[in-house]
């Protein structure tokens, strides 16, 4: 038995059917595009642009190394617009895996739920068969006990 | 779950349906993703075109030729010298519908997850209505049970 932390965390390996057919069965570029998005969607990514910015600004600021990117900062502007223009088709990339992953969830609901519809007749029905005798039974104990009076 | 589907059968089919979003089984899918209207189809194909290895790897190498093309000046003239402002302004425009694009594909989800949750109300009715006729059934099968019984033992 493994804890629920590890069972969610865990990437890989999957007993559902669809996690089996959508993470541990995708294509290099769908692996890929979930790592991308697990990279930049993390405090990780957060912290070291931070820090590259700081460290940028400071350092044309101060001058201690030359200012390659003076006030007001053209080119740190350019590395911000690239960023985003590769942002925001991950995030579109990204939203199409979940989207794709929400469409075969409801594939395989539909046919658990068909499945077990079929079942739920087959008990009522076996069920009713088994009344059917009983009433049978009940029938046939009265004719005799009517019969030996 | 496993004892009432093959799951290897059930893996086939939605294997097959990975690639192509249509001819779905599942009601909601069919009517979000196999009866869609011209609009909604355009913003799905709009986010899958965007959403691609193949717009990353084209607007790489876009972004590579315009810098390579104004920092050496090859065949052309520099149009857009360092620090490559109107480069800049591309990448914002890009940005700029990008973001709305995801935002149209994120409310499309969520109306199917509406939907999804509407359906699933319904679904679980159904069950509920399908669990007390069963139980009904199996008092009525006691009862009888109970009276041929009292009629063995009276």
């Amino acid at each position: 038995m493994t804890a629920p932390g590890e069972e969610t965390k865990r990437a890989g390996g999957y007993a559902h059917p669809v996690n089996q057919v959508h993470v541990d069965e995708a294509t290099f570029g769908e692996r890929l595009a979930d790592r991308v998005a697990t990279g930049i969607g993390s405090w990780r990514f957060l912290i070291i642009q931070s820090f590259l910015i700081a460290l940028w600004v400071a350092l044309n600021i101060i001058g201690i190394i030359g200012r390659w990117d003076p006030y007001p900062f053209i080119l740190l502007n350019l590395c911000f617009s690239l960023q985003a223009a590769y942002t925001g088709p991950v995030l579109l990339v990204a939203n199409n895996r979940s989207a794709q992953l929400d469409r075969l969830r409801l594939e395989h609901t539909a046919e658990v739920e068909d499945a077990a519809e079929k079942m739920t007749i087959q008990v009522l029905e076996e069920i009713q068969r088994n009344t059917e005798a009983t009433v049978k039974i009940l029938e046939r104990i009265k004719d005799t006990r009517s019969a030996s009076r | 779950m496993s004892a009432l589907v093959d799951n290897e059968q059930v893996k086939h089919t939605l294997r097959r349906r990975k690639l192509a979003a249509e001819r779905h089984r599942h009601p909601i899918n069919q009517a979000h993703h196999d009866d869609r209207t011209f609009g909604e189809r355009i913003a799905d194909r709009v986010a899958e075109g965007i959403g691609s290895w193949t717009f990353l790897i084209i607007q790489s190498a876009l972004i590579t030729i315009w810098i390579s093309i104004n920092v050496f000046g090859l065949f052309v003239a520099h149009w857009d010298p360092y620090p490559f402002i109107l480069l800049n302004l591309m990448l914002s425009v890009q940005a700029a519908y990008a973001a709305p694009v995801l935002m149209l594909a994120g409310v499309r989800q969520a109306t199917k997850d509406r939907l999804t949750l509407e359906h699933a109300a319904k679904e679980a009715e159904k069950g509920e209505e399908a669990i007390q006729r069963i139980l009904h059934e199996i008092k009525r099968n006691t009862s009888l049970t109970l009276e041929i019984l009292q009629e063995l033992e009276g």
